[in-house]
């Protein structure tokens, strides 16, 4: 009931995001990126500032190893500046943890009907003689409404989620009632579309710095591309980025590089829908990649939108760096933590409640399975009541006072022992698997008495979707004689006590640690340049300081090794493709007709099914004046396509760039191979070399 | 006659993430590459190091 009931001001979001630059994968790519720099400036160092420069140079020439070492660090730099480079708008709609849309509950509530043990709905119809027997035939509607026929309603009535429905009175509720709320595909979709028309999401962007060092209200401000506007008020919120020509020129007066003297007078507070320049109404490029989770049923959707969030753990709501992750929030829903219920006032002479009972509170809908019973806490109720006793005297006359007779308060036990040694009441403690009821998952509340429960029939849809319907143990015998009644066992909530949540699963995307390991990389990266830069300016020959030389080699050859290690683990990790079982797809290549053109073709696409519970992420790209990652396209949406595996099933299909990385790689490769293979020329060349020689490729 | 523009469909997918795959490939193989470099190197002060002490040991022998 509490966690799921709809959010009224929940809206999902547009916002920006670059690949790259978030969560473990930013980390990662950081990490990348000093490693590639650590090399190009180590192999630079290596060539200047000594004395063997001249040979060094002829060195670096004939030596493949680190030409092709510094050729795979450009390509890993190009390639990180590509995925930073490529930026774009996503919508994340998500109705079960970040709950930006509101999902539906499918029922209402209603009186609780009997059911009988295969859980059919027991009614009343009544004879000639106009006397009600049970029937568990449905009646027609005509044949309730002349009152031939009735519903068996639980004594005494109780208001229940998926209750008898007067208006509807005969399909049973239970087939449509769902344990989860539903968002469907098509809901996801209508979401997607909604999104371009709300008014109100425009970029804005505010000033940045101080009022007194930006230009002055009224004064001339450029766009990203010179453009001159007017009308700037520094207190006032704009659609666009704005800049001040700035003031780097030969003659002081004509700025010759706009781009490199320009100054940004504004920042983004707020992304706004997909734009080009701040105007969402553009007619230019524009594509779009949608994604959507969607399953028949919850477990299901579950497990794929779990792989889904590990995968994309570089999208900030599915990162688990605070808090609760999202797979704790949707496991949760599936498979509650148990709690500990302290119970009182347990009647022994219906039943102590043992393991296996399924219990539910009453009045609040609680349910749960009672995993394991506290027997050191099962202590008789203090039940001490109070009675007015009349004062007598020695023979027992009452004494009075003032014409009344007198009386005193004296306490008593209400739960004496019994002769054989045992109590009638108990308090037990246990602890409880809750259950998910039709209206969610309920606590146990102070006070709420407590039933023993048993199954009358199932409810929800199909397959992993179907649930046992629990009922209250005697529940149809409540009207019958007192010797055939069916009593459950029965107690009251004490309180429930929080339980100390179990430790996650590994292994899990957190589970590998890359956050907590990678940022190291960085500093060791920055010290390994420093003492390179120290090496420049201090060559000795003096065996310290050899020993020192070797020792931190070994010491980056383990670091190095360890990086291996922790991008293997990571590797394996991404090698797993996501099933595309539960994913749906569709890619809207850039096209003219900006957010237009892609709310229509989001509306009219086909072929996705409308299954019960959905999620769903969009990508929208808008095209930009520059080729981007191998010049294939303007629009940075085209890149994420053939990174994601859309444009074509084979894995061989990659960008220009990383099929000359491979090649590249190759060269490298070889390039090891020859420069160590025995008899290669390479390594004769190497032979014939001075020391001198030498030492200078190798020194750092 | 305009051209018959093609209903987009959605499709089940294998979403793939080979932006991160081949960055991680390419760190992997440079990680690799440069340790193969540095091992070369503190080969070659190693032995340095060895004829350093070699060459002192004669010296001394040598009074």
């Amino acid at each position: 009931m509490a966690e799921f009931e709809a959010l009224l001001t929940a809206k999902a979001e547009w916002k920006p995001h670059q690949i790259a630059k978030a969560g473990d994968i930013a980390a990662l790519a950081d990490a990348a990126s000093a490693l590639a720099e650590t090399v190009k400036t180590t192999l630079g160092l290596a060539s200047a500032g000594m004395e063997v420069v001249k040979l060094m140079s002829m060195l670096q020439n004939i030596n493949p190893l680190l030409m092709a070492l510094d050729a795979l660090a450009d390509i890993v730099i190009k390639q990180i500046q590509d995925l930073k480079e490529a930026g774009y708008y996503y919508l994340y709609v998500d109705p079960y943890y970040e709950k930006n849309v509101a999902s539906k509950q499918k029922y209402d509530y209603g009186f609780e009907q009997l059911r009988n043990k295969a859980g059919a709905r027991i009614w009343s119809e009544k004879d000639d003689q106009g006397n009600y027997a049970d029937t568990i035939v449905v009646p027609t509607k005509a044949q309730i409404d002349e009152g031939a026929v009735k519903p068996h309603l639980a004594s005494p009535r109780k208001l229940i989620p998926a209750g008898y429905n007067d208006f509807n009175p005969i399909p049973d509720p239970l087939e449509t009632a769902s344990k989860f709320p539903t968002f469907t595909t098509k809901e996801v979709v209508n979401e997607f579309v909604k999104a371009f028309d709300d008014e109100g999401d425009v970029p804005r962007y505010k000033l940045l710095g101080k009022i007194s060092s930006a230009p002055k209200i009224g004064a001339d401000v450029y766009d990203v591309d010179g453009n001159v506007y007017s009308g700037w008020n520094p207190n006032l919120v704009f659609g666009l980025p704005l800049f001040d020509k700035g003031k780097a020129s030969e003659d002081g007066k004509i700025v010759k590089d706009y781009v490199a003297a320009r100054k940004p007078i504004n920042s983004r507070v707020a992304p706004g829908k997909p734009n080009q320049l701040g105007n969402t109404e553009f007619d230019g490029g524009c594509g779009a990649i949608a994604i959507i989770i969607a399953a028949p049923d919850f477990n299901q959707f579950h497990d794929v939108f779990n792989k889904f969030s590990q995968m994309f753990s570089d999208i900030p709501e599915f990162s688990a760096t605070t808090g609760q992750n999202l797979l704790d929030s949707l496991t949760e829903i599936i498979t509650p933590n148990d709690v500990t219920v302290k119970l009182t006032q347990v009647d022994t002479n219906y039943g102590r409640f043992a393991e296996g009972d399924v219990i539910g509170g009453r009045r609040y809908g609680s349910y749960g399975t009672i995993r394991t019973v506290n027997a050191a806490a099962t202590v008789a109720t203090t039940m001490t009541g109070q009675k007015e006793v009349r004062v007598v005297d020695d023979v027992g006359i009452p004494l009075t006072f003032g014409g009344k007779e007198m009386s005193v308060t004296e306490d008593f036990d209400m739960n004496p022992e019994k002769p054989d040694g045992t109590f009638r009441w108990e308090n037990m403690e246990v602890v409880v698997s809750p259950i998910r009821g039709i209206d969610g998952l309920n606590p146990w509340v102070p006070g709420d008495t407590v039933l023993e429960q048993e199954k009358r029939g199932t409810y929800g849809t199909i397959g992993e979707d179907l649930f046992p319907n629990y009922v209250m143990k005697g529940q149809g015998t409540t009207e019958s004689p007192h010797s055939s009644r069916v009593y459950p066992k029965v107690g009251k909530v004490a309180k429930e006590t929080l339980m100390i949540l179990p430790a996650s699963t590994p292994p899990d995307f957190g589970g590998i640690q890359i956050k907590d390991i990678v940022p190291g990389w960085g500093e060791f990266f920055q010290t390994l340049e420093n003492f390179v830069k120290q090496l420049k300016g201090m060559i000795s020959d003096s065996t310290v300081f050899i020993q020192d030389m070797i020792d931190m080699l070994a010491q980056v050859e383990e670091f190095l090794q360890h990086i291996i290690d922790i991008i293997d683990e990571f590797l394996e990790f991404f090698r797993i493709t996501l099933p595309s079982e539960g994913v749906y797809a569709l890619y809207i290549p850039n096209q003219s007709g900006g957010n237009e053109g892609i709310k229509s073709e989001l509306s009219s696409a086909g072929g996705i099914p409308d299954l019960a519970y959905a999620a769903g992420i969009l990508f929208v790209g808008t095209e930009a004046d520059k080729l981007i990652a191998g010049g294939g396209s303007k629009n940075p949406i085209d890149l994420l396509a053939l990174v994601l595996g859309l444009l074509s099933s084979d894995d061989d299909s990659t960008p220009a760039e990383l099929d000359a990385a491979a090649e590249k790689a190759q060269a490298v490769k070889e390039g090891i191979a020859s420069a160590l293979d025995k008899g290669s020329k390479e390594r004769e060349d190497w032979q014939d070399k001075s020391m001198a020689e030498k030492l200078g490729s190798l020194l750092i | 006659m305009a051209e018959e523009k093609e209903e987009l469909r959605w499709k089940e997918a294998e979403i793939r993430r080979d932006d991160i795959k081949h960055l991680m490939v390419n760190t992997k193989k440079l990680a690799g590459m440069y340790s193969d470099l540095l091992k070369i190197k503190r080969e070659g002060w190693e032995n340095v190091l060895k004829a350093k002490v070699k060459r002192a040991e004669k010296e001394k022998q040598n009074g």
